[in-house]
């Protein structure tokens, strides 16, 4: 579980130090490790993670133009939010 | 064969039978109830000023009046669109429950209830787009996979109750204060009217599959069931301080103010009051162990 968080832009960075506060115990997240199965974001956590998402790409996000699976990896939010390739 | 979820009981049958009556007696005609002005005073609050998330906080000291009324504006539109979204949640859970053997017991009940929260949801939906010309869209979406069972069941009566609970706290003070325009008071009034039959019906259903799965379930288990209550508290909380009404409201940085907002101890004073009710009633329930929420 390294490397998730290098070389990658400040906001993306944010994004990943906020979903490390959902499981204090982990230092980084592997980008391919499911958020979901690991309960490092569920559905009662998900709004608050979606507005750190709006803040730090600075756009709304409208729901109809994503899906759960948007959502899912570190990489899957970093090439949906952040236009970036793995 | 599997006795039902809601099982016969006396007491529960009188409540029942006494709500329906009340429903019967309190019914109105939603469509024609409420005088709609084309447009609401854009000087004044829309909201109670002391109910804003804003109210007492660091970050408010920076607004001017014309500011905080232009908050009170788009804080209500995204109140009545919370309750948009609960609502429209309440009856898809009721109508999946409705005259199955589980809840045969309480169907006559929830055919009024459908009935009153279709009622609410219309003049809700119809207040946010005749003055703010949209219902802020829900942002939620279901990741995990829904669980089902006994406890599943009493997890949707405990949110429905929550919710009603925490709106009603709203509710109850706007239809009494009359800063608020005619318009804005009635709305809340009414609500708060019916709402005090569904929030006595919740109690009493919450407490009854409580009381069922204690004889079922492990420590462990029911500890997940009070975590996962707490956490929908939280939800519910954090959902009254939106960013998009912020920016609606011409405030500049509005993640920012969110997220100031939500670590002052002045909103914290104003969750504290409006969850006072409902944590009395969970842990006098022992439904909860304490009455500490999760943070943001």
């Amino acid at each position: 579980m390294s490397g998730a968080t290098e070389h990658k832009p400040a906001g993306f960075d944010a994004v990943v130090r906020y979903l490390l506060t959902k499981r204090p115990e982990l230092t980084s997240i592997d980008p391919d490790l499911d958020l979901v199965e690991n309960r490092i974001l569920d559905s009662l956590g998900f709004v608050n993670f979606l507005y750190v998402l709006e803040e730090q790409t600075g756009e709304e996000i409208l729901m109809e133009h994503v899906t759960p699976s948007d959502f899912r990896t570190i990489n899957s939010i970093r090439k949906r939010f952040f236009h970036e390739s793995e | 064969m599997s006795t039902p979820v809601l099982q016969a009981d006396a007491q529960l049958q009188s409540i029942l039978d006494r709500l329906v009556s009340m429903s019967e007696r309190d019914h109105y005609d939603p469509y024609t109830m409420f005088d709609w002005p084309d447009s609401l005073p854009e000087d004044q609050y829309w909201m109670t000023p002391e109910l804003l998330s804003i109210h007492g906080t660091k970050v408010a000291e920076s607004f001017t009046e014309e500011q905080k009324w232009a908050i009170s504006k788009w804080e209500s539109v995204n109140f009545y669109s919370l309750n948009v979204d609960g609502i429209r949640e309440l009856i898809t859970e009721i109508i999946a429950r409705i005259h199955t053997k589980d809840f045969a017991l309480s169907s006559e009940y929830f055919h009024h209830m459908i009935g009153e929260e279709n009622a609410h949801m219309w003049f809700f939906a119809r207040f946010c787009l005749l003055y703010g010309g949209k219902v802020y869209p829900d942002k939620g979406v279901q990741l995990e996979m829904k669980s089902e069972g006994e406890s599943a069941h009493f997890l949707v009566f405990a949110r429905l109750l929550l919710f009603e609970e925490v709106v009603d706290f709203f509710n109850k003070r706007m239809g009494d204060d009359d800063r608020l325009h005619p318009t804005i008071r009635k709305i809340n009034a009414i609500h708060h009217q019916d709402e005090s039959r569904h929030v006595a019906f919740g109690r009493q259903i919450v407490s009854h599959l409580h009381r069922q799965l204690r004889e079922k379930l492990s420590t462990e288990e029911l500890a997940e069931l009070e975590l996962y209550l707490k956490r929908y508290l939280r939800k519910s909380v954090d959902g009254l301080v939106n960013p998009a009404a912020f920016k609606d409201a011409g405030i500049a940085n509005p993640y920012q103010v969110r997220n100031e907002v939500l670590a002052d101890p002045a909103f914290h004073e104003l969750e504290r009051k409006m969850l006072k009710r409902s944590m009395s009633f969970l842990v006098n329930e022992g439904i909860f162990t304490d009455d500490v929420l999760p943070r943001s």
